[in-house]
Parts: C-alpha cells; structure tokens; sequence
C-alpha cells in the first residue's frame, strides 16, 4: 500500500506527467522520467505533510529518486 | 472607470513575498519602474465580439475575487486591504497591445494610493479585442499573473468562475506568523546563515575600470543553439533546463572569477505548496544557490547541482527579515558586507527538454545575436541573468563591475559552455 501512494505522490507531483504505474515500474532514476526539481520540492513538500516527517536537504536525497527508495526512507523516519 | 465591491477589508502584515519585492523596489527607486510587467490577453474568440461593458464586468469580477488586485500598501508598511473602489480604464482604438502596454507599464505605481494593476481595452469600433494589463510587482509575480489571465479569460468566456478564490496574500501572511510557518522560516534561515559565514562576501568584486552612464546595461543574446544544447543535457543528465543553466552560469562565474565557491541568487517560485500552486500574489522569492565548482568540469558540477538546487528552492521561502538579520550578523562578523550580487531569473512557464539532434544545434549557431536593449541607473544587484521566452538569455549588469565587453564575453562564453557540452 504504501508504494501505491507515494507512487501516486510522485506523479501528482509532476502533474500527471508520469503515472503512479510508471513511477511503480521504473528502471531508472525517476528524474530521467521527467520529475524535475521542481516536482521533487512539491514531492518533499506532499511527503512532509502526509508522513509528518521531515526531510533534511542537506543530506543525501537520492532517495526521492526511486519509489523503493522513496518506501524505505518513509519506513524508517516514521 | 470600472467599479469593484468585494467581500472584505482590513489592514495584515506584508507576507514574505510582499516584503522581498518592496525591499527591492527601494532599493532600485526612482527606477523602480523596472519591477513592473504585464500581460496581454486576446479576448477568446468564444466571447465575441465583446463590448466594453462585458469586458469591463469580467475585469471587475476579477479585481472582486482575487484580493492582491484590490490592496495597496500602508504605512508600515502593511498590506491595506480595500473591498470597494473603481479602477481606471484606458481605451486604446486601433492601437498596437504591445505598444499599449510599454506605454502602461512605463512609470512605477504609487504604491500608497493607486491600484496594483492598471487595465487597458484594446478596442476595434465597437468591440474590444485585446485586454492589457500592467502588473505592479507587489501584487503579483509572473506565475500569479498567469492566474488572472487564466481567470480573465474564463469570466469573459462564461461570466463567472466555479469554486471559491485560492489563498489570498491576506491569509497567507496570518500562516506565515503561525507555528508552522515560523519553523519553515527557521529553517530556511539557518540554512542563510550557514551559507553566509563561509562563502566569498561578493561574487563580482573588482572594478571594471570601464563603468558607463548610466552604468546599468543589459545584453540580449538570442541563442536557439543554447537553448537546444541545453535541453539536450537535461535530457542526458535527468534534470531541467532551468538547472542546466543555473548550473552553467555558476559554473563560468566560477571560471571569470576565480572563486571555486559560487553563490547565485535563483529567483523561486515559491509554488511548491498546494495551497499556494493558485496564487494571485507574490510568492518568489530569491534563494541561495551554493555550487562547489572548485575546479571541476560544468558538465560534472551537472551531476551534483541536483541537491544544491532543491536547498535553493528550499532556501527561498524565507522572512526576509530573518535573513536580513543573518545576513548583518555575518557581515560584522567578518568584518565585510556579505552578498553574492549574482542573481537568475528563469521567467520561462515552460520548461520542455527534447533530445536533440547535434546536427540540429550545428546548425542554429550562425542564427545567435546580440543587443542592447536596456539601461538605466539603479539596480540593487550587479548582475542578474534572466531567462526570456523564445531562446533568450539576458545579462543585466552594472557596468562598474563589469565592463560592456565583460558581459557580453559572458554571454557568448554561456553559450559555448552549454554547445560543448552538448556536443561533447
């Protein structure tokens, strides 16, 4: 269930531009599919709110770039 | 005259993005004018012909949903809500909208006491063809600014608009106070501070020997072999084009400078909320791009840029006077005044990267000019690149620390940076 939703997160994020399926099924890295800088930071922003966490821009953040990625970091900051 | 009535009025602190524009717009009076911009909007060919009073009752329409259209600033300053009033028109027969709208958009506002957008009908006998419209920066960016006209548009096509008004500057200022929004602010101050006890105190800081009068000048390089170069690296480094040139143009300070730490000055939307996607305000603000370039190739500063940038985004949505006060506090502790004087402006709404062909960028490069199209006497920054439709790249620089020559090698040197590359 969880990387349904952020799947649909992801791609409401870059305005449909990419589907949730898509963003589920990807074989690279999700910024090669079109999510651009500006869809992570509303990506970020969607996550912070529904997850009630916080993401620390100054670490690494390569997890926003896969849906697995993006599962794992979400499971373990919770 | 056209007469609004809208729901509510009263008096609320400016909102971050209210603050930033009137910081800069004293910093740059009298040339003030320069912040001022605005739209043209054809009258849809669904709502023709239009008369001056169908036109004039959409423009009021809209002037009563979105409060920005309707506030003037007070003493404080604060923003100074009003909920009735009657807006000027100008009829222009037969003119040139363009024309219209230079001539509009040609003095600054009276801040105090005239609405923030002025309105225009371009006119054919009876009927208006074209509604102008002069934005004065307080009231709206260009992303908001987009809004109105989608708005506009919408009235004269149907007479009204389903669902209530997005977020008003109004409430937005009553969040920024709130809990939540003072830890955004914290947060995005730390980062200001941070940032500002190590970087170089100034980007441009030796004289050109060659200052003008005035000294403010800004060269148009008119580059479709860049704008193709840089679409192609987006595309094979996964990132926009907007990064690619934010990169790029950090990357060749760099190189012109000889500081191996750049700071650049990204102008942000600031519209990565959902709650502030609609928007008829204000929201962008300047954030803090920090690019390690030491000695590394542009095309592998393109690899890390990615992270810099979201902090720079993330930066932007900031209390301009947190940083203000960061900023001085650095500034003393070090002894300089600290500030990068280095900003972008990607005024570009759309952002499409296609791969293109190397043949195709060979091929455009005889097509790139030059020219002059601006210059003035006050500018609160040294040098600002902006990003215009239609493969354009301007550098607005004062001339004191940049000679004529510097800016336009610079601009020339943009592009060669982003060719190779490309082709590489």
């Amino acid at each position: 269930m969880l990387k349904e939703r952020l799947a649909q997160l992801v791609s409401e994020a870059c305005d449909g531009e990419i589907t949730a399926a898509e963003a589920l099924g990807a074989t690279v890295p999700l910024s090669y599919l079109g999510v651009t800088s500006l869809a992570q930071m509303r990506l970020i922003d969607a996550l912070e709110r529904e997850y009630d966490v916080e993401i620390d821009l100054a670490e690494d953040v390569s997890f926003l770039d896969s849906v697995d990625g993006l599962a794992a970091w979400v499971s373990a900051a919770r | 005259m056209i007469t609004f009535t809208g729901a509510r009025r009263g008096t609320a602190p400016l909102t971050w993005g209210q603050r930033a524009i009137w910081d800069a717009i004293q910093r740059t009076a009298p040339d003030d004018h320069y912040f001022n911009f605005g739209r043209i909007l054809e009258v849809p060919r669904g709502a023709r012909p239009a008369s001056i009073a169908h036109v004039s009752r959409g423009v009021g329409l809209l002037v009563e949903r979105h409060e920005a259209l309707r506030t003037l600033i007070g003493p404080g300053p604060v923003q100074d809500l009003r909920d009735r009033g009657e807006l000027p028109l100008r009829i222009a027969a037969d003119a040139e909208p363009a024309a219209v709208l230079a001539e509009l958009s040609a003095t600054a506002f009276d801040y105090a006491g005239e609405w923030p957008m002025r309105v225009a009908f371009v006119t054919r006998g009876d009927e208006v063809t074209h509604v102008v419209l002069a934005f004065c920066h307080l009231a709206s960016d260009g992303l908001g600014a987009e809004e109105v006209v989608r708005d506009l548009r919408l009235l004269l096509l149907r007479g009204g608009l389903s669902g209530g008004p997005p977020p008003q500057p109004f409430d937005l200022a009553g969040w920024q106070a709130s809990p939540a929004g003072r830890r955004q602010a914290v947060s995005a101050a730390a980062f200001w501070e941070r940032e500002h006890l190590r970087m170089p105190p100034t980007m441009f800081h030796v004289p050109s020997g060659a200052a003008e009068h005035p000294p403010v000048w800004r060269a148009t390089l008119s580059s479709p072999a860049a704008d193709l170069s840089a679409q192609r690296l987006a595309v094979r480094h996964g990132t926009s084009t907007s990064t690619v040139l934010l990169t790029a143009v950090g990357a060749l300070v760099a190189e012109v400078t000889g500081h191996e730490s750049v700071t650049v000055l990204p102008i942000v939307s600031n519209r990565f909320r959902a709650s502030t996607r609609t928007s008829v305000t204000t929201l962008s603000q300047e954030g803090l791009f920090v690019l390690e370039a030491g000695k590394a190739r542009f095309t592998d500063l393109l690899v890390e840029s990615g992270p810099a940038v979201l902090r720079a985004y993330r930066s932007a949505y900031h209390d301009p006077a947190d940083r203000e006060r960061v900023v001085a506090e650095a500034s003393h502790e070090r002894g300089t005044p600290i500030h990068p004087y280095c900003c972008f402006n990607d005024m570009r709404f759309v952002d499409q990267a296609v791969y293109r062909d190397e043949e195709l960028i060979r091929r455009a490069l005889p097509e790139t000019s030059l020219s002059w199209p601006l210059s003035q006497d006050k500018l609160n920054c040294r040098f600002c690149v902006h990003l215009g439709g239609s493969a354009q790249i301007s550098l607005t620089a004062d001339t004191r620390w940049l000679s004529r020559a510097d800016i336009e090698r610079f601009l020339l040197g943009l592009e060669r940076m982003l060719v190779e590359a490309a082709l590489r």
